[in-house]
């Protein structure tokens, strides 16, 4: 016989710890998934194609990933806080375009860095716009990116530019030259792994430890868990939200000039319409669309399996149209498996 | 650890106004918080209870008057503020933050506290754990790291609130306010609170509790502050109040203690439960319902009486087994099959399971029976349904002047009426009721016993799930008990006392 009075203080709650099999596995760490999903297709089109395997794939992958890669870390931000970013591919290209014409106007010989800088100050502005329109507003910001994107881009066309250039400025010309690996492969072409990959690695090493190892990051997932809770518990959502914008910005506007460099090429019409490829890699690599969630890891994996379907099938013989079916499927098998993982 | 000085309450609270729109929420409060003491602030819902506390955790501020804490002068509080000041608010949603670990909700929010909500640093991951471990050792949680790693999203109801407790005291809180603490947790989940909050007490934190269940008002004892129309109408210790005194200071009005239950049910049976099953959640469940039978289920948290409820509700089907409705067999695989049996389901969690709080009464209503309300164009026939939602209204005194206010606008008894008119609306045979009255004042109580009578007396069988014991004996001819997913006991309601009752619910063996 037990009454109430006679139970030991010390007794825990029950079921107070969960049942820990796969399904709560995977909500924890679906970047396993798409390392899966990621390693699968490399083994497919490896056996279609044994010349896949070979480092100058890696190299072509790398490269291809810089631009996706760097607007997919501020995706993740944007999408971790709860909200949404439809408007960064407008900031690269108004940024990238403006930078690259107004350098190679007055100082084209302006470095390197500096140029980097100026598009990273750039694209840092055009995204607190945006987070001060979704603060203030207080609307949501897909609404609001989908109006200074064309917002954006509406002012480039008109009074910056139409038309597309060569003539780049030459610290631009010569860091999109320059190697950080190369050789020779067995077919007597050159492989090369351009130096813009550092900028990736850093862009994501900066990204993880800010989400991962700061107040503001932590403060990101809290305000995507729930923005209420999140200010009922004292966080700042004005500080928030314009860091959010103002970091997805500042990425953009660094990857936009990267991407003249690496193409030499500036091109008012470019980047504008691949904000869905970048949002599909962020949510492909287990970020929730719902907000909280994301890991720097799984959008760099999804960042690669995007990519690989992309710009590599077509290596092995893929048609372009039918990458777009398979990115599709892997995105349904995704978000199927995901919303089967969340506990109710 | 002695608290510093006795000679000034922590929180004084002088004559507080605060109004919305033209009504008035809060007219002159003035009240005193002294360390080390257990405060109830009991009140029917919509007299200004609320109001205070989000007046006092900075969420609000008032529209006159001001606060004193610990001597220190304040207009108006912000959250930050509060928070500061070593006032933890544990609202009824526990405000904890479902994608983010054990360890990040207690630790975080004191760390952004200690350092004025500056977000441009890095944190103490080490200092977070230990902070963490220290909290959790206090509500008799686990400490290890695995544990501190879990989400919040994959624990218990429970389990959270204990986490948001701990979040209080890794925040050092001085004082601590519950909202209806208790409302969704078992008899035994309820006790361990009720040994936490006294571990608090005799750390010399004040706790302000809100709770519409007296009986553990009194189990943990303290003083009780009475609010009325915005009004403080009486405080003092709760030992000098009988619960019929309470009852009536609350409501103004004299409550009886009586069964509601004094007619028979019918002798033909209505329904038919043989050997119910789903997973492991429960098993092998037999019963029968006769027309104007009120038939109780109890049991505690992890007794499958929930997972029943749904299951006969067709929102998550049973597996295994068969129900007959007057002798017919039926599947029930989904709530429309359900409502084509005209079986209602008035679930637990009416805020998230049940009602559009954003939408007006009058779509609330009229939304299970959608389909009967077509014009011979297919269009939706408006005067049709507004005749419904304002007979339903009439029909189950719901307080409002207007059906086209959304839901969100009434008091929680009087949302609990609107869907219960939902399914009124579909002519129910059968009823299942889910904790009706939780979250839901004497007041109100009252009103929804009263018209789960007459529906019984109209031939609707009701089954009513609970877990506050003199619900179900005021209100049953039968309650059946569930333990472990089975059935363990069956008891006539008229015969069996509380305390047998609950000693029944709490014994160990099935």
């Amino acid at each position: 016989m037990n009454s109430i009075a006679t139970t030991p203080p010390s007794v825990s709650m029950p079921q107070a710890r969960p049942h820990l099999g796969l399904r709560a596995r995977l909500t924890r760490h679906p970047e396993l998934f798409t390392l899966t999903l990621l390693l699968l297709t490399c083994i497919g089109v490896g056996l279609i194609n044994p010349r896949f395997f070979q480092l100058a794939t890696l190299f072509d992958l790398l490269h291809s990933a810089t631009t996706t890669g760097l607007f997919a870390c501020g995706v993740l931000v944007v999408l971790a806080s709860g909200g949404i970013d439809v408007s960064f591919t407008a900031i690269a290209a108004l940024v990238m375009y403006s930078v690259t014409k107004a350098v190679f106007a007055w100082w084209p010989e302006m470095p390197f860095a500096l140029i980097l800088a100026l598009g990273a100050l750039g694209g840092t502005l055009l995204g607190l716009l945006n987070g001060i329109a979704v603060h203030t507003l207080r609307a949501p910001s897909l609404i609001v990116t989908i109006g200074t994107q064309y917002l954006y881009r509406g002012v480039l066309l008109t009074f910056v530019g139409t038309t597309f250039f060569m003539n780049i400025p030459s610290s631009m010309d010569r860091f999109g030259r320059t190697p950080l690996l190369h050789y020779q492969t067995v077919d007597g072409l050159r492989a090369v792994l351009p130096v813009s990959v550092i900028a990736l690695a850093a862009g994501a090493a900066l990204t993880w430890w800010l989400l991962k190892r700061t107040m503001m990051g932590r403060g990101v997932y809290a305000m995507g868990g729930s923005l209420v809770i999140a200010e009922r518990l004292g966080y700042q959502l004005r500080a928030l939200h314009l860091f959010v914008f103002g970091y997805a910005g500042l990425l953009a506007g660094t990857a936009g000039i990267l991407h003249v460099a690496n193409n030499r090429l500036a091109n008012p019409f470019d980047l504008v319409g691949t904000e869905l490829d970048v949002i599909a890699a962020v949510i492909l690599g287990g970020a929730r669309i719902t907000g909280g969630t994301g890991t720097v890891w799984g959008t760099l994996l999804g960042v690669m399996l995007v990519t690989l379907i992309n710009q590599v099938l077509i290596l092995v013989g893929v048609p372009s149209t039918l990458q777009k079916v398979i990115v599709g499927i892997f995105i349904l098998i995704a978000g199927t498996l995901f919303a089967f993982t969340r506990p109710r | 650890m002695k608290p510093a000085s006795h000679t000034q309450p922590f929180l004084q609270i002088v004559d507080v106004h605060k109004h919305f729109t033209g009504v008035y929420a809060l007219r002159g409060v003035s009240l005193q918080f002294e360390r080390g003491q257990i405060y109830h602030l009991l009140g029917e819902n919509g007299c200004g209870k609320s109001t205070l506390i989000k007046i006092i955790a900075g969420a609000q501020p008032p529209d006159q008057g001001h606060l004193l804490i610990d001597g220190r002068h304040y207009d108006r509080l912000s959250a930050l503020q509060a928070l500061s000041a070593g006032i933890e608010t544990v609202y009824q949603d526990l405000s904890l933050l479902p994608n983010m670990s054990v360890a990040e909700n207690i630790g975080l929010t004191a760390e952004l506290a200690a350092h004025h909500g500056r977000l441009a640093r890095t944190f103490d991951r080490r200092g977070l754990a230990a902070t963490a471990a220290i909290a959790l050792r206090e509500v008799g949680l686990p400490t290890d790291a695995a544990f501190q790693a879990t989400l919040v999203e994959q624990l218990p109801l429970a389990t959270r609130q204990l986490i948001a407790i701990a979040r209080g005291i890794a925040s050092e809180a001085k004082f601590v306010i519950m909202d209806e603490p208790t409302a969704s947790l078992t008899q035994k989940e309820v006790d361990n609170l009720i040994r936490v909050l006294n571990g608090l007490r005799s750390r010399g934190v004040a706790v302000l509790f809100v709770s519409h269940k007296l009986d553990e008002c009194y189990a943990i004892g303290g003083t009780v502050i009475i609010l009325r129309d915005g009004q403080v109408i009486s405080q003092g210790p709760i030992e000098n109040y009988t619960k019929a005194q309470i009852g009536e200071l609350m409501t103004g009005r004299e409550l009886s203690q009586e069964r509601y239950r004094n007619r028979e049910p019918a002798d033909d049976i209505l329904l038919e439960v043989e050997a119910l099953g789903r997973r492991e959640q429960f098993q092998d469940v037999s019963f029968s319902l006769r027309r104007g039978e009120i038939l109780g289920i109890t049991g505690l948290l992890d007794s499958g009486r929930n997972e029943l409820a749904r299951a006969l509700a067709g929102v998550a089907p049973a597996d295994t087994g068969q129900v007959r409705l007057r002798d017919q067999a039926i599947r029930l695989r989904s709530p429309s099959d359900a409502i084509l049996h005209r079986i209602g389901y008035v679930p637990e969690d009416r805020l998230n399971e049940g009602l559009f709080l954003d939408k007006p009464i009058l779509d609330n209503v009229i939304t299970a029976v959608i389909g009967r309300l077509r014009s011979r164009t297919g269009r939706l026939d408006r005067t049709l349904a507004r005749r419904l939602a304002e007979q339903t209204v009439k029909d189950l005194q719901i307080a409002t002047p207007n059906i086209d206010l959304p839901v969100q606008s009434l008091s929680g008894g009087n949302q609990q009426r609107v869907l219960i008119g939902r399914w009124l609306a579909i002519a129910p045979e059968i009823l299942i009721l889910h904790g009706p009255t939780v979250g839901v004042d004497v007041g109100s109580k009252d009103t929804i016993y009263r018209i789960m009578q007459r529906l019984s007396e109209q031939g609707i069988g009701i089954l009513l799930i609970s877990d506050d014991l003199p619900e179900l004996l005021q209100n049953c001819d039968r309650i059946l008990l569930m333990k472990k997913g089975r059935l363990a006991d069956q008891f006539d309601a008229r015969q069996i006392t509380e305390p047998d009752l609950y000693h029944a619910l709490l014994s160990e063996a099935a």
